[in-house]
């Protein structure tokens, strides 16, 4: 029975992608339909619009949220070969509400929101104490660094390589190591398990 | 099982892995994750590189010394978090990223006591957190200039961390360091010490035979020269704080190879005899930085040796051999000097112009312990240490020595174990090499004057059928039973107290034997084979008596 659960689980990641546990957004942190601020009791227009959706942001997927407008301190190192600028592509997005500068409820067209991320969802605009995001990495930067796998030939565990399954556009964004849809149910909506610090271990060769 | 694979030089099959999974003896109870115990994605301080412990905040007690040019202060940097474990002071499953603490299997909090926990006494460990940069490897002179400083070793902001010699995510070399101990390849990133290329300490394959202590303790290696600069440092909790040597008593550095269980020669065997250089009465008085004219009294190894820079190499007198190489000294002129050239350079750095020599063990006529002075090539009269002698007639020389021959001190005072080289210890007063008689009567034997025999024919000395032999010689020393000791100072006169008419042939009466007549107290030189003596000796007066 176990072997036939394995064998479909593993069939899932080929067929299903991201989809790995059947897990989704209902009833994930994400899911805020039940909450008071959300006065829609939807799940999706918090962020996402049919229509009308803000392009003000590069491959924005349709969104409804008001965008973050801060100043981002990225992290910086003396060990760290990539350089991180200001976060963009998908990052800024999720931002809009994890840099505790935006109201959660600030969406569909609304600006006078009142409920603001705390505590640890809340990353702040100083992001020099976070893993750097919006930096490029590619088979260059693994090379540099000596620490790090070749991006496009090292598995991901999701499938594909880190590239294809963790980068976008070969850039390391917060969808790199989360996806906010709950693909695979794990907490902290973890694109994979952080078991003996897998999910570290996919990218950092230590 | 892939994953084991991948991973076989990783954190995860090191001990640093403290998650459930590791492999170590300290390790979570059920805590999964490896990263955790130093890193977090989010909320990191200190911020870099995404720290995940508290800062300890301990004060610690810093390594300090005399020969070291940097400043090293409190830790910073990267060095503080490694103390954030191993320190003692902070609980290892202290993590930022948890409200309540990982806990550790065997109820464990904080770092046990071992070697692993240097606590916050960093006296006895390698300085950390010190800016290394080209001036002070010009001022140290024997360091490689940073900018020289060839991969893996790495500064951090020009300092000196942890890191430089640790990479905690790797245990390839063991110890988690970034190059192999073997042969001290990972000291040699950054230490130069003069000579070393050629010092048996690097060269030697000699084993430990087993007996005795360990001399490699700290280190999985079995040669002198694969322990190189372990033979007798060690980078954490030293013996001996200040040079990061194994034990605090110097000499206990040396002997445990130096007995004859490692090297071949067994120099303790010689410090346990009754004369001998007091190595043992000393600790922490030597001082490298010390002036090479030595102020207060002491010996140690080190003082004689320089055991970076000490090789086989053999040597003719007045050369230093290649066991003294590398060693200060005080030159014939009284001026310190950074490297010896010739030996009796060396023992001139106590036993001449230093203040708490040694007294003379004879009272003479002319009294004078500073050997230096005494050894002068323009003295009256000299034993040809510095020079060859200004005597162009002596008999009794055997060959190959000549009248333009030249020894060394350690040809009179060296081990009565011929096979042993150098003055480290002797059944012998003064350690002396052989026997050398000096009391009031002493039957002649070749045994009583064996060190003088050893290069004076004892035939020609009493047996030669002149002025120098059966005359003078044989009639005091075989038929009065005089010592060589009453009349002759061996080492030589001075010539700021001796003369060319009083003082050759090494004459300089002992005192409390030979006392002056109504002539008074004196030897007069008359020429080859020929003098007077005015004296008074066991009752008898020479008022002079001549020879000629």
């Amino acid at each position: 029975m176990l072997k036939k659960v394995l064998y479909f689980s593993i069939l899932a990641v080929f067929i299903l992608g991201v989809n790995l546990f059947g897990q989704n957004i209902v009833g994930s942190a994400h899911d805020f339909s039940s909450d008071s601020w959300n006065t829609t009791g939807q799940i999706c227009i918090v962020c996402h619009t049919t229509h009308n959706a803000d392009v003000s942001v590069n491959d924005a997927p349709l969104w409804n949220h008001e965008t973050t407008a801060s100043s981002f301190t990225p992290y910086t190192s003396s060990t760290l070969d990539a350089t991180a600028g200001q976060p963009d592509a998908s990052s800024k997005l999720c931002l809009s509400c994890h840099d505790g500068t935006i109201a959660v409820d600030n969406f569909n067209g609304k600006t006078s929101g009142t409920h603001f991320l705390t505590g640890n969802p809340n990353v702040g605009t100083d992001l020099n104490d976070d893993h750097p995001v919006s930096i490029t990495y590619d088979a260059a930067l693994a090379s540099a660094d000596g620490g790090l796998y070749n991006p496009t030939t090292t598995n991901s565990g999701l499938g594909g390589t880190i590239s294809e399954d963790l980068l976008i556009g070969n850039q390391v964004q917060c969808a790199s190591c989360h996806d906010v849809h709950n693909g695979s149910g794990i907490d902290k909506l973890l694109r994979k398990s952080n078991n003996a610090s897998a999910l570290c271990l996919t990218c950092h060769d230590k | 099982m892939l994953s084991m694979a991948i991973y076989s030089q990783s954190i995860v099959n090191s001990k640093h892995n403290l998650s459930v999974s590791g492999p170590g003896d300290i390790k979570a109870t059920s805590e999964s994750e490896i990263c955790i115990f130093c890193h977090t994605p989010h909320q990191s301080s200190p911020r870099k590189p995404l720290w995940n412990r508290q800062d300890p905040g301990s004060v610690y007690e810093i390594y300090n010394t005399s020969t070291t040019d940097a400043s090293a202060g409190q830790p910073d940097g990267s060095s503080v978090l490694c103390l954030s474990c191993h320190d003692g002071t902070i609980a290892l499953g202290d993590v930022l990223s948890r409200a309540q603490p990982i806990e550790f299997s065997g109820g464990i909090s904080v770092m046990p006591p071992g070697t692993s926990n240097l606590t916050t006494n960093l006296s006895d460990d390698h300085p950390i957190s010190f800016i290394y940069n080209s001036s002070l490897a010009a001022s140290d002179g024997e360091l490689v200039d940073p900018s020289a400083l060839s991969a893996p070793v790495k500064l951090e902001n020009q300092k000196m961390q942890c890191t430089s010699c640790h990479e905690p995510h790797d245990d390839t070399f063991g110890m988690f360091l970034v190059a192999t101990r073997s042969n001290s390849e990972l000291c040699l990133f950054c230490h130069q010490k003069n000579g070393w290329s050629l010092t048996q300490h690097n060269l030697s394959n000699a084993t430990w035979n087993g007996s005795g202590n360990d001399p490699w303790f700290h280190t999985p290696y079995t040669t002198v020269a694969e322990n190189a600069c372990e033979n007798c440092h060690t980078p954490h909790n030293a013996g001996q704080d200040s040079r990061l040597t194994n034990y605090q008593a110097e000499e206990n550095n040396c002997l445990d190879c130096h007995n004859g269980n490692v090297a071949a020669s067994d120099v303790q065997a010689e410090f346990a005899k009754i004369y001998r250089h007091r190595v043992y009465s000393y600790t922490l008085v030597h001082d490298p930085v010390e002036d090479a004219l030595v102020q207060t009294r002491h010996v140690e190894c080190v003082d004689c040796h320089n055991p970076h820079y000490s090789n086989s190499s053999s040597s003719f007198s007045p050369q230093a051999s290649g066991a003294l190489a590398g060693v200060r000294g005080v030159n014939s002129a009284g001026n310190s000097i950074s490297i010896v050239q010739n030996e009796y350079e060396l023992c001139y750095r106590c036993h001449a112009d230093s203040p708490d020599k040694p007294g003379s063990p004879t009272t003479r006529q002319i009294a004078q312990n500073n050997v230096r002075l005494e050894f002068d090539p323009a003295n009256p009269s000299f034993h040809p240490v510095e020079s060859a002698g200004r005597n162009s007639n002596v008999p009794s020389l055997i060959s190959p020595l000549s009248e333009s021959s030249t020894i060394y001190c350690s040809d009179c005072h060296a081990s009565d174990n011929t096979n042993i080289s150098g003055p480290h210890g002797s059944v012998y007063p003064h350690i002396l090499k052989f026997n050398y008689e000096t009391g009031t009567r002493v039957s002649e034997s070749f045994q009583s004057y064996r060190l003088c025999y050893e290069c004076h024919d004892r035939n020609a000395i009493i047996n030669r059928n002149d002025d120098f032999g059966q005359n003078v010689h044989r009639k005091h020393i075989v038929e009065e039973d005089i010592p060589c000791n009453q009349c002759h100072d061996p080492h030589g006169i001075s010539s700021s107290q001796g003369t060319e008419a009083n003082n050759t042939h090494l004459i300089n009466f002992n005192t409390q034997i030979v006392q002056s007549t109504s002539g008074g107290l004196e030897f007069v030189d008359d020429g080859i084979f020929a003098g007077r003596c005015y004296l008074r000796c066991h009752g008898k007066n020479h008022n002079p008596e001549s020879y000629n």
